[in-house]
């Protein structure tokens, strides 16, 4: 057994528990709503922002990347709580639209200047193999910041509130493991099960499931989680309806 | 279950390095090449790349840190090339061994004259590299260059076998300047060629050949390109004199072809790196094939 294997992998898990934490609860909301594709909604905006920031001239440091992210995020999800007052019957639709709307944006403003290419893949690619425990120990404090809000705050019943949190807590995860894993880590535990407990279960046995598999076959180890939580997903499933309802 | 336990340990065997004196991590094909050309079964090499990659970003998987961690000497290109990756996992694999300035770090483009360093670095240029091409395997002296350089740094990190490296090195350019000779009598009829290139990938190709580059498909390097800029490539082709187009094994085909199509120039897909094509097995076989494939596009348009 190469003895490194499990410090090779302790920061991307401990990434994708943070994750977890956060995407489960906000997950069963976004699936009871029904608006599963605002995360790649908000994360496209959060690039948006910075490539606009970058486009007026703003030096790119650490600090004012994700103040623009984040602001850009917000503005975003202020808009999607008018038109969930407004459209309501039409807000998935909306979230579609703000995405590939936000996504070509970006390449139009990319094509006036080429380097901000990076800093937007920085931002919508981040490799879950590649997390140092600098970038998780801000994430970890905003985090429990929002999870209390997300337990304690009564998110289900204020939009508003529900919204600016989602928007956060997508512009920090996305930059930490990547927009496939942002989304897959919000929808497949609701998918799996109802029980939070069981969800949250169920998003651990992907992650552990994927870093292993990522380590013995040595595959791209963000997909390998994707395609992990989905099995988990499939069997959780497959085995609520083996047994009836109740039982 | 014991199937299971079976697969798991078969896992590990492959994922282990096997045994050899130095472990020596390469970051593209070339580089892999050359390494076991000179260290032979004195080390265990491992290539992060595959030729098919862009080796300018690539997708993070546990085997490269392990590798990394337990290498004695990283060779990879440098001059920025893997500035995308490289860092992350230096740090990810925290091995002082192989840590930029160390011995046991060897950047190829470090050792030759680099073309194409820019007087001034331009966040609007596109992904330039402020330490010029770093391409430089796609000239045959350069590896030239290169392989006694690299031969120095294995008896530098493995001294007891320094006699068999020395013996490498030197039956490997006996066979490299014969073959240099060769490649360069074979493509004289070049000389003085004038090239359409996707990225510039071929500033030391073109200047060992005496190819001309006059356009680039890429508007800026890393940049697709858009399609007024290719009705305006289209338009100035007939007026550049260009002959052929050149485009690399790890590129999207699409943009080179449709130019190709448009313009009715011959385009040469050129392997790049070693395994960019079938006949590209080793850094023989590579510019066997390169000079090949080029004379082939060359007479293509003669022709007509």
């Amino acid at each position: 057994m190469p003895s490194h294997s499990f410090d090779i992998l302790l920061p991307a898990f401990l990434a994708g528990m943070l994750v977890l934490a956060t995407h489960v609860p906000l997950g069963r909301l976004v699936l009871e709503r029904g608006i599963v594709f605002i995360d790649l909604a908000i994360a496209q905006v959060a690039g948006l922002g910075v490539v606009a920031a970058d486009f007026a001239g703003w030096e790119p440091t650490g600090w004012s990347v994700q103040a623009s992210a984040a602001l850009a995020a917000l503005a975003a999800a202020a808009f999607l709580v008018w038109t969930d007052r407004r459209f309501a019957a039409v807000q998935e639709a909306i979230i579609g639209v703000v995405f590939v709307v936000a996504a070509s944006a970006e390449i139009l403003l990319l094509s006036f200047n080429p380097h901000g290419a990076e800093e937007l893949k920085d931002l919508l690619v981040g490799q879950i193999l590649w997390v140092t425990p600098g970038q998780l120990l801000p994430v970890a404090a905003l985090y429990g910041g929002l999870l209390a809000v997300i337990y304690l705050g009564g998110i289900r019943e204020r939009r508003v509130l529900f919204y600016a949190v989602f928007a956060l807590v997508v512009t920090a995860s996305v930059q930490l493991v990547g927009i496939y894993l942002v989304f897959a880590s919000l929808i497949m535990p609701a998918l799996a099960t109802r029980r939070l407990a069981a969800a949250y279960a169920a998003g651990i046995t992907g992650y552990v499931v994927g870093l292993a598999a990522s380590l013995l076959l040595d595959l791209p180890t963000g997909a390998a989680v994707v395609c992990a939580l989905a099995l988990v997903t499939a069997l959780c499933a497959a085995a609520r309806a083996a047994v009836p309802p109740g039982g | 279950m014991k199937i299971l336990f079976c697969t798991i340990a078969a896992a590990f065997a492959v994922a282990l390095p096997a045994h050899a004196s130095i472990n020596i991590f390469t970051c593209e094909p070339e580089w892999g090449a050359l390494s076991k050309e000179l260290a032979g079964g004195d080390a265990d090499v491992f290539v992060a790349t595959t030729a098919r990659q862009d080796p300018h970003q690539i997708q993070a998987r546990p085997a490269l840190i392990a590798r990394l961690r337990n290498a004695d000497l990283a060779v990879c290109s440098g001059a920025e090339l893997e500035i995308g990756w490289m860092p992350a996992l230096l740090r990810q694999a925290a091995n002082g061994k192989v840590q930029p300035g160390a011995p046991g770090y060897f950047a190829a483009a470090e050792q030759v004259q680099r073309l194409e360093i820019p007087s001034r670095v331009d966040r609007a240029e596109g992904d330039i590299h402020p330490s010029g091409n770093p391409h430089v395997q796609t000239d045959p002296r350069n590896i030239r260059t290169i392989a006694v350089a690299l031969a120095a740094r294995l008896n530098q990190i493995d001294p007891a076998h320094g006699a068999a490296y020395a013996q490498r090195r030197d039956d490997f350019l006996r066979r490299w300047d014969a073959a240099t000779l060769r490649w360069q009598q074979q493509g004289a009829p070049l000389k003085g060629a004038r090239a359409v290139v996707y990225h510039k990938d071929w500033a030391y190709l073109f200047a060992w050949l005496g190819i001309e580059e006059v356009a680039t498909i890429e508007p800026k390097p890393g940049v697709p390109p858009s399609s007024a800029y290719i009705a305006q490539l289209l338009d100035d082709i007939p007026h550049r004199n260009a002959q052929l187009i050149v485009y690399a094994a790890y590129q999207d085909p699409r943009a080179s072809q449709f130019v190709a199509e448009k313009s009715g120039l011959p385009a040469a897909l050129l392997p790049f790196t070693v395994g960019g094509t079938d006949a590209a097995k080793d850094l023989f076989g590579l510019f066997d094939d390169t000079v090949a494939r080029l004379l082939s596009a060359e007479s293509a348009r003669a022709k007509p």
